[in-house]
């Protein structure tokens, strides 16, 4: 697979304040990419930096082979991009508004953006300062997508889209991946990877402590597990097994939590005889939070 | 018994301690005390001006008019200014003492600035707030919304206050200060009448705004409260010159207060309290309404917007050019209108001024080099001196529609197609230059008319007002370059600094007969004296240069700079 992203030792300061330290990053053409951190991690920092918006410090990033210091324009005419936080011309309408961005492109197709301004439901006959915090969402999304990037570089998406629009926001994201389109997108919205993302990067205080795929990351974490005996809790016999720990009981029931694999443990509850047997997968929030509550970073 | 048993010691509350009496008045501590905060560099701002410029031009006055028959010449001056000029100074009483001269010619300048300032801080101190989405946090807490109306209201009340205190104290000490004729004295009456109906006449304006923004919002108040206080003021200064305009006067303030002159001795109290009640009744109209309404439900004045094909949706140029077409017409207007009264003025006025020989020999001291009593003269002294102080912050202004792309945000979006960061300069760079076009052809509009008004040639003030446009350009210019190199939000501000400060040194230097290399540091004074056909190269050559050159170096500073978040 082609790598549409390369990121090596990308290090961005500013002065005193951290900005990102030692990204070390690649996305594969056609890969939907999460990129997680909680606010100020620098997430930002990395997609401002991938645009040429701002100067690594030290370091380097490659998009479709170009390095985004020398040719940032090139990169521009393959990209879609979706700010965290941005504003527009308030006189402009939203029709008037993304009309005047599919100049700048040149070759949208009009039928492709009359689609997404009826599937994501925009009025665009109002004027931008008119529009509430969800229909300024969808201006921009229209505004990144419609001219069928190569890559789209969005920066919290789903930001004030309600549960319907967001729906449709993940099955554009699906199409756009089928079609073989590369997906860099940046949330402190666990689910939201989780639903569009093949392999997750989680940054933390500008480092990245983790990059993996997103089935793999659930697999390393813990997993809560809740068995009601027949009769007695065997507690020892549970206790001493590998990854298990946090044992409690209550009455006839015992809860453990096990990290990595969970066979040891199903292989031991078949030896009694159980009423129920339960456990919990865990979301990519708990995972993200158990490595945020580590505190020590892993470098991808 | 069992209640003194079960009676445990009261647990011991940590001590807590509530905003300090200083905080509450000025810092974090109250809604009051913050609005005085974000107020404090406005006041100060207008106090010392104020103060200053009374105290400056009190002595200067009486310095340079030091005998009676430099106080006759002074009045003759007054009495020989046209109709149409006149109109825009204050009422001529007394004008022979230093107060009734204060009174003509600043009193009606003041109440301007601070009802301006009232307009736009009344305008805002609700509804901006409202709509930027601060005010749903303030409206959240424990404070009833009448009481955050009023906490606002009552600190911009207290600035505009402090302002006329400090008027007041300015009037005073140059009252018991200044050696001048007899009759100069400033009374304590007379200083607190002005200061009094300065403080009114500045409130029932922002009152106008303040009762209207909860309903139609900031942009829509302090348009229409702009519109009622310059209406007024226009209508009730010409009156006297157009009979059918006389019976509007009274509709405002300044036609109810135009016999209280109070600087000139000529006071007429009775007429300040329709001005004092219509200002309460405006501001619990406002205090209600904002109580009453949902917060920041407005229903705007509908506005007309641009033709399709004057947005501008074709490319960055054309984007950037229609952003600032309403901007360039605006300020095309103002200078135009400017330049019809001057230009339709001037004729008459330079008959009058030719009688007034030390009124002549002070302003060639100050603006040296050229006859002020030609035509030429008379419209580069006037039209050309303040004219590009205007052409100046028309510059500014639009200078900072082009850095609203960086500052707001929208460049993010702009920068992420195609679109380099030098063709955005450019093209931004180029927009403000085709605005500067529009502000000129449509300013010249004005003083050909004037001029035709007059009589007299159209052609020579039509080209020699084109020095705007060479001036205003080199400001664009480095303006440009400012916001390329060091980031876009200090490219107006910058521009509108440097064009007051060359305003300085350009009248300064001459009056204070400073080193010709220190003048020589003003743009301004290396144009020639273009109203009377006289070009100077140097200034076409620098202005050109400047920016053609601004632009390009602003163009090669912003691919080098990070773009700001």
């Amino acid at each position: 697979m082609t790598a549409i992203i390369q990121i090596e030792k990308l290090t961005k300061s500013y002065g005193e304040h951290r900005g990102i330290i030692d990204i070390d990053l690649e996305v594969a053409e056609g890969e939907a990419f999460g990129f997680l951190g909680p606010n100020g991690a620098g997430k930002t920092t990395t997609i401002r930096t991938l645009l040429d918006n701002i100067r690594p410090t030290s370091g380097r990033a490659l998009i479709f082979g170009i390095d985004t210091t020398v040719d940032p324009i090139a990169i521009h005419r393959r990209i879609g991009y979706l700010p965290g936080e941005f504003a527009l011309y308030d006189k402009l309408t939203g029709g008037q508004t993304i009309e005047y961005f599919a100049n700048l492109r040149g070759g949208v197709d009009a039928t492709y953006q009359q689609q997404l301004v009826d599937r994501l439901d925009l009025d665009t006959s109002r004027k931008f300062k008119e529009y509430s915090k969800g229909n300024k969402q969808k201006v921009g999304l229209v505004v990144a997508l419609q001219h069928r990037p190569d890559l789209l570089l969005l920066d919290e998406p789903t930001s004030g889209l309600d549960p319907l629009v967001q729906q449709t926001f993940y099955e554009v994201i699906r199409e756009a991946k089928a079609e073989g389109r590369t997906v860099f997108l940046s949330s402190h919205i666990l689910s939201e990877v989780e639903k569009t993302a093949d392999r997750v990067a989680i940054i933390r205080d500008g480092i990245l402590v983790k990059v993996d795929r997103v089935e793999a990351l659930r697999d390393l974490a813990h997993h809560q597990v809740e068995l009601r005996f027949a009769g007695d809790v065997p507690v020892g016999a549970f206790a001493g097994l590998p990854g298990v720990s946090d044992v409690t009981t209550e009455d006839n029931v015992l809860r453990l939590r096990v990290s990595g694999s969970i066979t040891p443990v199903v292989r031991e509850a078949a030896n009694y005889d159980l009423l129920d047997f339960v456990s919990r997968e865990p979301s990519l929030e708990e995972t993200f939070l158990a490595q945020y509550g580590r505190g020590t970073g892993e470098a991808a | 018994m069992t209640s003194e048993v079960d009676r445990r010691p009261a647990p011991i509350a940590p001590a807590i301690t509530g905003p300090s009496l200083l905080s509450r008045v000025y810092g974090f501590g109250s809604i009051y005390g913050k609005a005085m905060r974000d107020s404090r560099r406005a006041v100060l701002l207008i106090a010392i001006f104020m103060g200053l410029l009374l105290v400056g031009v009190s002595f200067a006055i009486v310095q340079e008019f030091n005998t009676p028959a430099s106080r006759q010449q002074l009045v003759a001056v007054v009495a020989a200014v046209p109709a149409i000029l006149a109109g825009l100074a204050g009422k001529a009483v007394n004008v022979g003492t230093l107060g009734g001269y204060l009174q003509y010619k600043y009193g009606s300048f003041f109440p301007i600035i601070v009802s301006l300032w009232a307009i736009l801080a009344l305008s805002g101190t609700l509804a901006a707030e409202s709509r930027r989405g601060s005010m749903e946090f303030v409206a959240a807490t424990a404070t009833a919304r009448r009481r955050i109306a009023l906490e606002k209201l009552s600190a911009h009340l207290t600035g505009q206050a402090i302002v006329a205190l400090v008027v007041f104290v300015a009037l005073f000490v140059v009252g018991r200060s200044v050696n001048g004729l007899p009759g100069d004295e400033i009374s304590v009456q007379m200083a607190a009448g002005y200061a009094i109906w300065l403080f009114l006449l500045g409130i029932a304006a922002g009152a106008v705004a303040f009762a209207l923004a909860p309903f139609v919002g900031r942009g829509s108040a302090a348009g229409v409260a702009g519109a009622v206080m310059f209406g007024g003021f226009i209508v009730n200064g010409y009156q006297a010159a157009i009979p059918t305009i006389a019976p509007l006067a009274n509709l405002t303030w300044f036609g109810w207060t135009s016999n209280h002159v109070p600087l000139a001795g000529q006071f007429d109290w009775v007429t300040l309290l329709p001005v004092a009640v219509v200002a309460v009744v405006l501001f619990v109209v406002g205090v209600e309404a904002f109580a009453r309404r949902d917060v920041g439900a407005t229903s705007p004045i509908p506005t007309p917007s641009l033709p399709r094909a004057l947005v501008g949706l074709q490319g960055p140029t054309g984007r950037a050019s229609g952003q600032n077409l309403p901007s360039s017409i605006a300020w095309g207007i103002g200078i135009g209108l400017f330049g019809l009264a001057i230009a339709g003025s001037g004729k008459s006025f330079i008959d009058e001024l030719g009688k007034a020989t030390d009124f002549v020999k002070l302003l060639n001291q100050v603006f040296p080099g050229f006859d002020i009593r030609s035509v030429g003269g008379f419209l580069q002294l006037l039209y050309v001196e303040f004219g590009l102080i205007l052409a100046g912050l028309a510059a500014a202004t639009l200078v900072g529609v082009w850095a609203g792309d960086e500052t707001s945000g929208r460049l993010e979006l702009l920068l992420a197609t195609p679109l380099s960061r030098a063709r955005w300069v450019i093209s931004g760079g180029v927009a403000i230059l085709i605005g500067i076009v529009v502000v000129t052809a449509v300013a010249a509009l004005g003083i050909a008319v004037g001029a035709v008004i007059a009589g007299g040639d159209v052609v020579q003030p039509v080209v020699g007002s084109l020095v705007l446009a060479l001036y205003a350009a080199a400001l664009a210019g480095v303006g440009v370059a400012i916001g390329g190199v060091f980031g876009s939000g200090y490219a107006a501000p910058a521009v509108a600094i440097i064009t007051i400060l060359t305003w300085f040194l350009d009248i300064l230097a001459p009056a204070f007969r400073l080193p010709d290399a220190v003048h020589a540091l003003a743009l301004t004074s290396h144009y020639g004296f273009t109203m009377l056909g006289q070009w100077d190269p140097v200034g076409i050559v620098a202005s050109v240069v400047l920016a053609v050159g601004g632009v390009l170096l602003g163009a090669w500073g912003f691919r080098r700079r990070d773009l700001r978040g």
